[in-house]
């Protein structure tokens, strides 16, 4: 045993070095020679941990763990087209494999080959950028607002909007309930929910994970706020309406599907509005002043407390 | 040659997206802080003080922005960080806040690492929230209140083969708020009462991360406890407002405690190899609440009666939800990738209660009443992208999901024996929806991505349910280091007929295009502009009349809204001492299209409520000026302007406001 540790083990880390430097690994020490302000605040970079662990293969080690080996770039003295993985150079997908190297056993990008961005040609160097991000944590290279924002001018349009999720103050982020990163397919809404919104609270809506009073269980659900979702009423990112409604007067919601046509679970249509209530007196215009507790209740089944 | 690029790149993260006035935004790039030991730190305070000045309706001004007056820190900044990677207790410490001092919107950040050993994450944020409520709804629902939430994550051994995981968040709401009760008579006026609301949320996790022969398996058992004690007190003499009813309140006492509880179970196993990957979870929570509800009420009735009315419910509901996805994934070339995904989702929500009512001195039956609403979604879904070339991919989807819906309500007099009703209602639906989009990159930094959908469902579950629709979508995205570009076209169709006596149709169209130049290091635009167009029509049937209400049925929901957004900021570089940014936002609902107002006061009515044209703008305007190179005065200037044309009730909720701040940014 004491022969193997003093004689075998030495030839075979040799022979391992030799390997390495075959395959053309110089070390991140030889890069810091010319990209010096690079390496000056790499190591307050979050992949600086694969150099101070010092037990991570060549291949997956600092700068070289990213961009390949960089023998034939020291030796080319410099030029990008050198580098055997240069960002700026690459296709999407090959940037997405290369990350996912390290990156595929996190739980929240488990879907990312499946998702919208990735389909869209959005790469992860799109968003995070590894040598000059604007945020430490996540490494983005802009705020994540002004991320989503640059391909996402509509929905910056609509967070402008009078009423809206407070996204804009810094209160809360895109990522509080989409996924940039693709989520699982969708088991709530069916098709036509949109594929980036993060489930939250086990497999519920994320707007559930704040608006905790309306997740119940309530003895009298609002069948399609439970099933369908709160989009049913509300648009999320913002509304000319208050409370992010989707029209200005609550009985024009409400109507659309409380005339009694034929939809609904009951079969005979979702229930028509009372007939004692005259549309024309405006205390029956305003229908969550009386039915308040339009999320759902406990007490009575017309949510009227 | 790195030096203007790292200006560059400064420029364009000063160049943030229209935003409230604060915090300063500090310039990326240069390498700052300072050593001591071991560490590198990097530390920035700015503090000041931010004033508002309002004109108009101040409730709908702290519905929308609700800045105040006062000195606040309004942002900050700390990062410790081990230069060799091997701190002694940490490697890093990072910690960011917003606001703090009395901004209605605060947060803080932080992060603790040492590599290899432990992380910590905290997420603190508070938010005070303020709405008049509608106006058109009578000013009813007034809330003024805090939420503030927490979650906190820690990890050990981090990225190590085996990582376990524990967390807690807290969620909680409290402060005033003004609710309505009815009382006496379901046909009588809703009378105002204040509700102390209070809500608290509290979630733990415990889980674990494993990762052996290329597979990585999770584990996660997570208990949840809410509760929920509003309490409602009135004492006074309101009046009913409406003609024809001589109701009154005179006392309210309400309690109305809820207690849910919500342990769960999420399990999750994946593996990435170079032709395939599986992932698959699986979730179940057993949601559970206990409630009781305790009222009495005292006043007069529609018709001047003495009245009052006692209220008593208690009860329960169980909410088990069990969710299973299974995603296999083949990569049969390199330019072929084929992901198959299937869903199952059950829910099972089901509850009961007792409720006793007394009226007037008078007992009456205690009713028993239950309900359950069971939702059972499979959907399959299949993803196939394809990279012909470099430049040119298409990619494609097709989902079938099936949907069953059962609602059953139960119903019973316990003192009479028989008296019981019993209701079973079923509902499956279908949807199959597929899509086909390619994408082309003529260029390295040119984008063009194009996709159609198309989707049937079988019997939707609302009128206004997506049922027959089709999507259109078109980008075209230029993006260089200094220049990016971007224009999209997006239509949403949906057509929900023929129902049995309605149908509903909704028709979404956006246009936008959007600049980004980051012309020289001390100067960059930003421009867009976006149309928001939705018109949507849909068959109403009601009550209504002028003497009596009769149920109306030749009368159609129209809205349309046409909303105009438009973005302009720009960025100068004075020298490198200063920092100037001008921005203007405006988003505006030009309305139109109304069906004109006739003799018919239900259309006319109607007719009111199709549009509601609206502007609102916010110019906004920020100085930076380097006093020394650790010390930086700012101050800036954001005006909002809202104007409404809506004029239901005979006013507007238009408001202007004046808001800035002045503050130093001490940064080393």
């Amino acid at each position: 045993m004491h022969a193997i540790i003093r004689y075998v083990l030495p030839v075979a880390m040799l022979f391992a070095g030799m390997a390495h430097a075959q395959t053309g690994y110089v070390g991140s020490n030889v890069c810091k020679t010319c990209h010096a302000n690079i390496w000056a605040n790499f190591y307050k970079n979050a992949h600086y941990r694969s150099i101070a662990s010092g037990k991570e293969p060549p291949e997956r080690t600092g700068c070289e763990g990213c961009h390949g080996p960089a023998k034939a770039h020291v030796e080319a003295g410099g030029a990008k087209n050198t580098i055997p993985h240069a960002f700026s150079l690459m296709t999407p997908k090959q940037v997405a494999e290369d990350c996912l190297t390290c990156h595929a056993s996190s739980f929240d990008k488990a879907n990312i080959r499946r998702s919208e961005h990735t389909l869209a040609d959005v790469a992860c160097n799109s968003c995070h950028s590894i040598h000059h991000s604007a945020t430490p944590k996540y490494l983005l290279a802009k705020a994540q607002k002004d991320l989503c924002y640059g391909c996402h001018a509509d929905v910056r349009a609509q967070f402008e909007l009078p009423s809206h999720h407070r996204v804009n103050e810094g209160f809360m982020n895109c990522s509080d309930c989409h996924n940039p990163h693709g989520t699982f397919a969708p088991t709530t809404r069916m098709g036509d929910r949109p594929r980036m919104v993060a489930q939250a609270l086990n497999n519920e809506e994320p707007c559930l994970k704040c608006h905790i009073d309306k997740r119940g269980p309530f003895v009298f659900e609002h069948p399609s706020v439970r099933v369908e979702g709160c989009a049913t009423c509300h648009n999320p990112h913002g509304s000319p309406n208050g409370r992010l409604l989707r029209r200005p007067v609550v009985f024009t919601i409400c109507l659309e599907c409380h005339n009694g046509s034929g939809a609904g679970v009951r079969n005979q249509g979702v229930d028509i509005q009372s007939a004692t209530h005259n549309l024309l007196d405006p205390k029956y215009q305003r229908c969550t002043t009386c039915h308040v507790r339009i999320h759902g209740s406990n007490a009575d089944a017309t949510f009227l407390r | 040659m790195r030096a203007p690029i790292l200006y560059l790149i400064a420029a364009a993260g000063l160049l943030q997206a229209q935003q409230v006035v604060t915090p300063t935004t500090e310039p990326v790039g240069p390498v700052r802080g300072q050593d001591v030991g071991d560490y590198n730190i990097t530390n920035s305070f700015e503090t000041g003080y931010r004033w508002a000045l309002t004109n108009g309706d101040r409730g709908m001004y702290r519905s929308d922005v609700n800045y105040g007056n006062g000195l606040r820190l309004l942002g900050s900044s700390l990062t410790v960080n081990s230069k060799d990677g091997h701190g002694r207790f940490f490697d890093e410490i990072l910690l960011t806040t917003i606001g703090l001092g009395n901004d209605p919107y605060q947060s803080a950040v932080l992060r603790i690492r040492k590599n290899a050993l432990y992380e910590y994450d905290l997420t603190w944020r508070q938010n005070d929230y303020f709405n008049p409520a509608l106006t058109i709804s009578g000013g009813a629902h007034f809330m003024d209140t805090t939420r503030r939430l927490q979650d906190h994550d820690f990890t050990l051994f981090p990225h190590g083969k085996l990582e376990l995981d524990l967390g807690y968040s807290r969620n909680t709401q409290d402060g005033p708020a003004l609710s309505t009760a009815q009382e006496f008579d379901t046909r009588s006026t809703a009378f105002p009462v204040f509700e102390d609301v209070r809500r608290q949320w509290n979630e733990y996790r415990l889980g674990a991360r494993a990762n052996f022969a290329g597979f990585t398996f999770i584990a996660r058992h997570t208990w949840d406890f809410y509760r929920d004690e509003p309490t409602d007190h009135f004492t006074g003499v309101e009046n009913a407002t409406t003609i024809n009813d001589s109701g009154s309140f005179t006392g309210l006492y309400r309690t109305q405690p809820f207690r849910g509880r919500n342990p769960g179970w999420l399990g999750n196993l994946f593996t990435r190899r170079k032709r395939w990957a599986v992932d698959a979870r699986m979730t179940y929570v057993s949601g559970h609440g206990d409630f009781a509800l305790n009222e009495a009420a005292v006043g007069a009735s529609r018709f001047g009666a003495v009245a009052n009315r006692q209220i008593s419910v208690v009860g329960n509901g169980a909410r088990p939800n069990l969710a299973g996805n299974f995603n296999v994934s083949f990569f049969p070339t390199d330019k072929l990738s084929i992901v198959s995904s299937t869903a199952v989702y059950n829910r099972r929500i089901s509850g009961q209660n007792y409720y006793n009512e007394v009226d007037n001195g008078t007992g009456l039956a205690q009713t028993f009443t239950f309900q359950e609403l069971d939702v059972r979604t499979i959907a399959t879904d299949t993803d196939i992208d394809y990279r012909l070339k470099k430049w040119f991919g298409i990619f494609a989807d097709y989902n079938y999901s099936e949907r069953q819906i059962n609602e059953v309500e139960g119903f019973a007099l316990p003192a009479i024996p028989g008296s019981t009703f019993h209701a079973d209602n079923l509902q499956k639906s279908h949807l199959n929806d597929g899509r086909l989009g390619f994408r082309l990159r003529p260029l390295q930094p040119l984008t063009i991505t194009v996709d159609g959908e198309i989707g049937r469902t079988s019997r939707p579950l609302a009128p206004i349910s997506d049922a027959n629709y089709h999507a259109l979508n078109g980008r075209v995205q230029y993006r260089t280091r200094q220049l990016q570009l971007a224009t999209e076209y997006r239509q949403y169709y949906n057509l929900n007929a023929p129902l049995s006596l309605a149908s509903f149709s909704s028709h979404s169209r956006t246009y936008s295009g959007s600049a980004s130049w980051s012309a020289k290091s001390w100067f960059s635009i930003d421009a867009s502009y976006n149309k928001l167009h939705l018109d949507s029509l849909g068959t109403i049937n009601f009550f209504a009349g002028v003497l009596a209400p009769q149920l109306q049925t030749g009368y159609v929901s129209y809205y349309l809204s046409n909303l105009h957004a438009g973005n302009l900021g720009m960025h100068f570089s004075i020298s490198r001492r200063a920092d100037l940014y001008a921005g203007y936002s405006i988003t505006k609902d030009a309305g139109g299209g109304r069906i004109p107002a006739n003799n018919d006061p239900v259309q006319t009515l109607l007719s009111s409520v199709e549009t509601f044209p609206m502007t609102y703008q916010s110019p906004v305007a920020r100085l930076s000026v380097r006093i020394t190179p650790k010390l930086r005065w700012n101050a800036g200037y954001q005006f909002y302007g809202y104007a409404e044309e809506f004029h239901l009730l005979g006013y507007n909720q238009n408001y202007n406001a004046h808001t800035g701040f002045t503050s130093i940014l001490w940064s080393w």
